[in-house]
């Protein structure tokens, strides 16, 4: 086509030559031609760029679709197992808008019919005002929302928002806290990992197990009602890797009303709380001096006479007015022989190994609420004297059980967490005393609740050993008797030990049943048993035969005593 | 020549065109099934959220607790109750499986391999 036309002819019609101007005009037709080809190949490019490759400048027209998922402002909290502890639900504000509205009387009024909360007087002064947004109520439930919708009154609206719900009520109340209404954590779990759950979409796995949670609440409860207590703490804590099972205070509150708590109910025993331990205590003391190496299982001390320094008496409460030998002083709980033990091992000695077992710092677990410890200024004789039984020095329990956990693990000391742990992690501990001497702690500890004060600790089945511990609550800067804190702590199973389970009730009084003692073995070891009773078949934990040959020689223990002058073995 | 060529092309230009608007239209409608299908699934996850909520509360212990004890007649468990599985006996060698036989009759031959639970099997290689 091209050939025949007029503007392209023929090499052979050139014979007649061809005028300058023709000449000139097909050059730049030439010219013309390649500058739109050129352009029309740019634009073809173009046009293969953008309809095969995607760039990054271009806008998006079409959506990615990806998974439809449910998104809430925050995350759910779950105990080990997965159990809902906290959630986020979809809730209906109700808001008006004033300017909209054509009648505030009428519509106050009507508005009263269905929500019967409502201070009348202050929304019509609201309604009243030139704005044009005013929150009338929170949170209505679906029926209020519909019946709001049925009076059909003009410039009110709903707004979709977010409600925090925790489904167990109070059973957990102190470790997960609460928010506020605009879903911000104020207290507990909920505070202290307020960012994380606004931010994460999985939810938030604790160590808690909500059968062991009620179970502990339960016989707390029940130990609180019967002593007529003001207050009670209990925890259960893994000693392998220091995850905290289930952690009560009681008082507690129902975290879905956050507005409706009474501020005694927020006080967190159990780890806001410090208190003088007493004689669980003896559980250090005597650790200790036996990991020295300076006192033996067969060593004793003298107790006939109570200790007097400065204006100080140390007498015993269960007085045998004897020489007691190591497991006597911690089977009868005598204060004199710990006193002598202590003293033995040195104070700066003391100091140290308490510091070691995070006896001296505030508890590291994940919540706001942490006491810190009251540690003597200058940690003098008296000082060393007075701790070595569980006075002087104040601690939370959380503190109590994470230390006792490392006595009896084999002598690991674990920091206590409210997270579960992944299951193949390695938990890094520190030790703190040798295998061996946590071996004789152990025995000693199924000593007392086999033979001494703690008999009522025991669960049949679980081998449990523990210790009692009594003491008079410091009001102010004296001693408020009759008031006291009775507690004991629990392990089992102790041949092979697997969780630590301790109960503190808060000013306890004796009943008829109890000849009127309040102390720690009356009080608080009926509880820990009777927890671990019911926890040691829902955790896994194989019941043996107490009386079996072989177990009886893994928890013997050799007690020496002495009677005029003569040495005798008894063998427990 | 040039007629017949630009019919072609005039042709395939409508029938691009046609071609291009159904499928827009196509699109469009599946786009919105698809917005409809998501509305629903996040309805739906909504309330299945809703449930799990409800489900927890019908679960708590407290109350599975007071269930068990008033309805059921059950009580925690002791641990008189537990038995390991090492303790369990097996089943008398003859006693067959369920069916009452004549013991003094039958000969006694243990049960093949491939008729043992393997659970059982195992702890019986062990022994």
């Amino acid at each position: 086509m091209i050939g025949r036309h007029p503007l392209f002819p023929k090499k052979r019609r050139r014979e007649p030559p061809v005028p300058p101007r023709v000449e000139t005009g097909r050059s730049r037709l030439l010219i013309t031609g390649a500058l739109f080809s050129a352009a029309f190949l740019v634009v073809t490019g173009r046009l293969i760029g953008v309809t095969m490759f995607v760039e990054k400048s271009q806008p998006q027209y079409s959506r990615t679709v990806g998974k439809a998922a449910l998104i809430t402002g925050r995350a759910n909290i779950v105990d080990r197992n997965g159990n809902l502890l906290a959630t986020s639900l979809k809730t209906a504000s109700l808001y008006a808008n004033p300017r909209v509205m054509l009648d505030a009387r009428e519509a106050v009024n009507k508005l009263a019919t269905v929500l019967p909360d409502l201070d009348r007087r202050q929304i019509y002064k609201k309604l009243t005002q030139d704005r044009s947004f005013i929150w009338l109520q929170r949170h209505l439930t679906p029926r209020q929302k519909h019946d709001v919708n049925k009076l059909g009154i003009p410039g009110l609206d709903f707004r979709d928002e977010e409600r925090r719900v925790y489904p167990s009520a109070a059973l957990a109340s102190h470790i997960l806290g609460h928010t506020d209404i605009d879903n911000r954590g104020l207290a507990g779990i909920e505070r202290h990992f307020d960012q994380k759950l606004r931010e994460n979409r999985s939810p938030l796995k604790l160590s808690i197990d909500v059968r062991v949670q009620h179970a502990m609440r339960k016989e707390l409860a029940t130990a609180v009602r019967e002593f007529r207590g003001i207050g009670a703490a209990g925890i259960v804590m893994d000693v392998r890797n220091g995850e905290v099972i289930s952690i009560v205070s009681l008082p507690d509150f129902d975290p879905n009303l956050p507005s409706n708590i009474d501020p005694d109910t927020r006080f967190n025993r159990a780890t806001l709380g410090v208190y003088e331990m007493g004689s669980t205590f003896k559980i250090f003391t005597t650790a200790m001096a036996l990991d020295t190496g300076r006192v033996s299982m067969q060593d004793g001390y003298d107790a006939t006479h109570p200790i007097r320094i400065a204006r100080f008496v140390i007498r015993d409460y269960h007085a045998k007015r004897r020489w007691l030998s190591v497991p006597e002083i911690f089977m009868y709980s005598s204060n004199i022989g710990s006193v002598k033990m202590a003293v033995d091992v040195g104070i700066a000695e003391q100091r140290a190994f308490l510091q070691k077992v995070g006896i001296l710092h505030p508890s590291p677990v994940e919540i706001s609420e942490i006491g810190a410890p009251l540690i003597p200024g200058r940690w003098r004789e008296i000082n060393a004297m007075t701790i070595s039984f569980g006075h002087g020095l104040s601690i939370s329990p959380m503190q109590l059980v994470a230390g006792v956990g490392a006595m009896i693990n084999g002598g690991t000391y674990h920091a206590p967490t409210f997270l579960k742990k992944p299951p193949n992690s390695k938990s890094t501990g520190r030790r703190v005393i040798s295998a061996k001497t946590s071996e004789r702690v152990r025995r000693l500890l199924r000593l007392v609740v086999a033979k001494g004060t703690g008999g009522k600790a025991a669960a049949q089945g679980y081998l449990v050993g523990g210790k009692t511990g009594t003491a008079e609550k410091v009001v102010g800067r004296r001693y408020k008797k009759k008031a006291l804190m009775s507690s004991f702590i629990g392990a089992f199973p102790m041949n092979a030990p697997r969780y630590v389970v301790f109960a503190m009730i808060d000013e306890p009084s004796g009943t008829k049943k109890t000849f009127g003692y309040a102390t720690g073995g009356w009080v608080a070891a009926p509880v820990v048993g009777k927890v671990i009773a019911r926890i040691g078949p829902l955790l896994g934990v194989r019941a043996v035969d107490e009386k079996a040959p072989e177990i009886v020689r893994e928890m013997a223990i050799d007690i020496v005593t002495r009677k005029e002058g003569k040495r005798r073995l008894a063998s427990f | 020549m040039i007629k017949r060529a630009t019919l072609i092309w005039m042709f395939l230009a409508t029938a691009a065109g046609i071609g291009l608007f159904v499928l827009k239209y196509e699109v469009k409608s599946m786009e919105g099934q698809l917005a409809a299908i998501h509305g629903k699934t996040v309805d739906n996850l909504e309330a299945v959220h809703v449930l799990k909520a409800e489900w927890s509360y019908l679960n708590q212990p407290a109350r599975l607790e007071d269930l068990g004890r008033r309805l059921l007649n059950l009580e925690p468990v002791k641990a008189t109750q537990t038995i390991s599985i090492e303790d369990i006996p097996f089943r008398p060698v003859g006693a067959g499986n369920g069916v009452a036989t004549n013991s003094s009759l039958t000969i006694h031959h243990p049960p093949a391999a491939d008729q043992v639970p393997p659970l059982f099997a195992k702890i019986r290689r062990k022994q």
